[in-house]
């Protein structure tokens, strides 16, 4: 048997790695299907289709909070409802094609016409997409909506001249794709591993030969390949990763957390007592103990949030004041005890609290099974509530009856995450706007806690009509003031961007020390400013 | 003779009401589970969609809200015309496609880790109950009762972390290189052998300790038997005895059982293949049933069942020709 072994341990050869080659882990799957589709809203789509094959006329950089524009060299808001953008001469479709306005205006038509391929809800606010002349184009909007902008830029441009024989562009799998972007060439394609070469049109200068997904089906696989040198750039949890990772080859082996991805806020049902009283959210708020919950569930990757509930990615936007002036999610069992006194519940013999007509309060806290982060703070979330007198217990779902209950709104207190984007509009619109309430048992896809607020409904109508970045700074001010002042959510960590990568066959990735993007490749379009940095390693 | 083949016909009519049952069952689980399918993907994919893009998506899937009687008969027609429908965590990829990627890995890793178990459990167990009190009786069964008490998963991972990482001695992942062409070649042939090696090796180490211990208890039954005296008074030789007289007998309980194994084996080498990422359906299983996939969830627990049925039919036949009573 053990010549056997070795007989084939010998044909088994390690091939020397290919130079220029990166590769990469992004999505967990144990083999790989073929579907090429930036428009599949699935998620059925390899990465890097939508911003990697394809591309988009401009990339907000959540990194600096700066615009790079992309297909677009410009574009510029003409009037409230009409942005214009001029595209890039220079640019081909992998097949050689000239890339022109006719194919954005045909892609626009195409998304506007079937709901089910608008990923952005643009439908929602742009009336049509015109093209003038051969590098223009003109977005006429039905009513002014500033935070629209990223939904129409960040959209992935298809080719008219092979998407308008599609019969059904849902169903479409996109085998050999046409793009624009850095990579398109599919050179291999096995269930467990495919490669994606460079576009031989490509518009700009790329060092990198070609982009190599090995099939990898778990964290710790990913883990263990990142050990053992075989992949270059993942974005992946990693726990303890500067005992497990870093520390083991500190020259190569390097990651970058920063916290910009979106806040995690504990939910509270607004609509059932006693959470429809801010005292009461105030008080579940004052007793947890973030820096607990950080260390137990996070293993220290983030910090607890700040007062305004708003993370890394909106510095510009963060009221220093309102954020610094608040202590509502600062630690305090003795305010929270007084804020639940003060709102009737008062302690009940047992030691636990009661509801104002002297019930027993039995609070559920839902946790998502196999979500073990969000288990692990749900547990330690529990165990303080129960230090000032409210009997909360966890209960596990699974995620789609988690995720059913939640926006049906049929739960008591749940962790969740919120909406992000370039402006903090996104985040206050799914916390507190009152259009975006449903009724209950009607599913809804945001503000699942149900709190409208008529003056954040004002404040977000009076933001979406402005294009001005300062009065724009203005309304976040007043929108931050206000949800401290009614707390409809309570606001616990921001979420680190993972991403890890290796130098030792490849350079240029961003990282702490040069910030130029986000590392991770987990967020859509930033990767596009990653791919086309990257050089082979001297 | 004469009996087998209407016998045999007999237990195919039962296992086709068998597979109708489960068949049935199949249908019902995942309608019961709480959840919208594409509510739960758009969760995943974080998208603003409207309402009404949301029923286009679902009567994509096939989702639809007609009554149970219906949705029931189009599934069995379907499943008859080999149609398991279309994937929605692989959209638009028709479940067959997907199927496809991991079906022949599990049950080659599965099915070869349980035929290797089975022989070698039964083979050491028959050689501890002829030398019964020897040494292979003494060591052999509670080691292997021991490392049986491991969930294979746990070994997994222990072999993983010991022989592939720290060794290095063994691959990680995946069911062959990475650069290697799948073809009828030695080399890929070698790197498939070479890559199964440690996922085998956990299974038949968690498995073999169940058939040693069955075989060895029956036959020490069948050694005190009179026939076999007789056949040692009529001096035969000893091999002849033992594997033509003794473990022919022995045998029968442990190939009933075999049968049964195929679905316990199944369901551990999913959580193997997770392990090594190896491309089977242990993860597909898992995926699916996180993303509400129903007609994926369904037509990997068709084929586990049509494996098990499969797989106790054929140890039908076996015990027939093994045992002329149950003719």
């Amino acid at each position: 048997m053990w010549a056997g072994l070795a007989l084939l341990w010998s044909c088994s050869p390690e091939t020397p790695r290919e130079p220029g080659v990166v590769v990469v882990v992004q999505e967990q799957q144990p083999a790989w299907v073929r579907n090429f589709n930036p428009l599949n809203p699935t998620g059925g789509a390899r990465w890097p289709t939508r911003s990697g094959i394809y591309e988009p006329m401009a990339i907000y950089n959540s990194a600096t909070g700066k615009w790079v524009s992309w297909l677009a060299s410009s574009f510029e808001y003409a009037d409230d409802v009409t942005v214009r953008a001029q595209l890039r001469q220079d640019v081909k479709w992998s097949d050689g094609t000239p890339f022109t306005a006719a194919d954005v205006a045909f892609t626009f038509e195409l998304v506007l016409r079937r709901a089910e391929l608008d990923l952005g809800g643009m439908g929602r606010f742009v009336e049509g997409v015109e093209a003038l002349g051969t590098h223009e184009v003109v977005v006429h909007l039905d009513h002014p909506y500033s935070p629209g902008l990223a939904d129409i830029m960040h959209q992935p441009i298809v080719p008219a001249h092979v998407w308008k024989d599609i019969d059904d562009p849902l169903k479409f799998a996109n085998e050999d794709p046409v793009g624009t972007g850095p990579f398109t060439e599919v050179r291999v394609f096995r269930p467990q591993l495919f490669e994606l070469g460079r576009n031989p049109h490509y518009w700009q200068d790329v060092a990198i030969e070609a982009m190599r997904f090995p099939a990898v089906g778990s964290n710790d696989q990913v883990t263990l390949s990142l050990l053992e040198g075989e992949v270059d750039w993942a974005g992946a949890f990693v726990p303890a990763i500067d005992r497990i990772y870093a520390d083991r080859d500190p020259e190569h082996n390097r990651y970058w957390f920063p916290l910009v991805g979106e806040m995690i806020f504990l939910y509270a049902n607004t609509t059932r007592p006693p959470f429809d009283d801010v005292r009461v959210r105030k008080a579940i708020s004052s007793a947890i103990d973030r820096s607990l919950v950080v260390k137990i569930a996070m293993y220290d990757y983030t910090q607890p949030a700040n007062a305004v509930g708003m993370s890394d990615v909106y510095s510009d936007w963060i009221d220093l004041q309102v954020a610094g002036d608040s202590d509502w999610i600062t630690f305090d069992t003795a305010r929270a005890a007084a804020l639940l006194d003060e709102a009737g519940l008062k302690m009940g013999p047992n030691g636990l609290r009661q509801t104002p007509d002297g019930e027993p309060l039995q609070i559920e806290l839902s946790a998502i099974t196999g979500w073990s982060d969000w288990v692990r703070a749900s547990q330690v979330i529990a165990r303080n509530l129960g230090e000032v007198g409210l009997d909360v217990r966890m209960r596990s779902y699974d995620f789609g009856a988690w995720f059913d209950a939640l926006g049906r709104g049929d739960f008591q207190l749940t962790l969740g995450w919120s909406a992000s984007g370039p402006t903090p509009f996104p985040l206050y619109q799914g916390l507190m706007s009152q259009r975006a309430v449903r009724p209950m048992g009607e599913p809804a896809t945001s503000n699942w806690h149900r709190y409208g607020s008529a003056e954040m409904e004002a404040l977000l109508v009076q933001f979406e009509a402005t294009t001005d970045r300062t009065t724009q700074g203005l309304l976040a001010s007043e929108m931050q003031r206000l949800f401290v002042a009614e707390a409809p959510a309570i606001p616990l960590f921001p979420s680190p961007s993972w991403g890890e990568f290796r130098t030792e066959f490849i350079e240029g990735f961003p990282s702490a020390a040069d910030p130029y993007a986000r590392l991770s490749p987990n967020h859509f379009p930033d990767p596009l400013l990653v791919m086309t940095r990257l050089r082979p390693a001297q | 003779m004469s009996g087998a083949v209407p016998m045999l016909l007999r237990r195919l009519g039962f296992y086709f009401l068998a597979g109708w049952v489960a068949l049935t069952l199949n249908f019902l689980i995942p309608r019961m589970m709480p959840g919208d399918p594409a509510a739960v993907m758009l969760a995943r994919f974080e998208g603003d969609l409207s309402p009404e893009a949301l029923q286009a998506l679902r009567e994509t899937f096939g989702i639809s809200d007609g009554p149970m009687w219906q949705q029931y008969l189009d599934y069995l027609s379907h499943v008859l015309r080999g149609d398991l429908g279309i994937s929605i965590a692989y959209f638009p990829a028709p479940v067959t496609q997907v199927l496809g990627t991991g079906l022949l890995w599990t049950v080659f890793l599965a099915g070869g880790a349980v035929l290797i178990a089975f022989a070698l459990g039964t083979t050491l167990g028959a050689l501890a109950a002829w030398w019964r009190g020897g040494w292979l009786d003494a060591i052999a069964p509670p080691t292997l009762a021991f490392l049986g008490a491991f969930p294979y998963f746990w070994l997994a991972m222990v072999a993983a972390w010991l022989f592939g990482f720290q060794l290095g001695l063994f691959p990680l992942r995946h069911a062959y290189g990475l650069d290697i062409e799948p073809a009828l070649s030695l080399a890929f042939v070698s790197s498939v052998a070479y890559h199964a090696f440690l996922p085998a090796l956990t299974m038949v180490i968690a498995s073999t300790g169940g058939w040693m211990l069955g075989m060895r208890n029956v036959m020490i039954g069948v050694l005190g038997d009179d026939f076999i005296t007789y056949a040692m008074a009529r001096g035969l030789p000893r091999r002849r005895v033992l594997f033509h007289y003794a473990a022919r007998n022995a045998l029968l309980p442990n190939v009933t059982g075999f049968g049964m194994a195929l679905g316990f084996v199944l369901s551990g080498a999913l959580l193997t293949e997770i392990v090594f990422s190896y491309p089977g359906q242990g993860y597909l299983l898992i995926q699916s049933v996180r993303a509400q996939d129903f007609p994926l969830m369904q037509g990997i627990f068709l084929t586990i069942t049509a494996a098990v049925l499969g797989a106790n039919w054929l140890v039908d036949i076996v015990t027939v020709l093994l045992d002329p009573r149950t003719r």
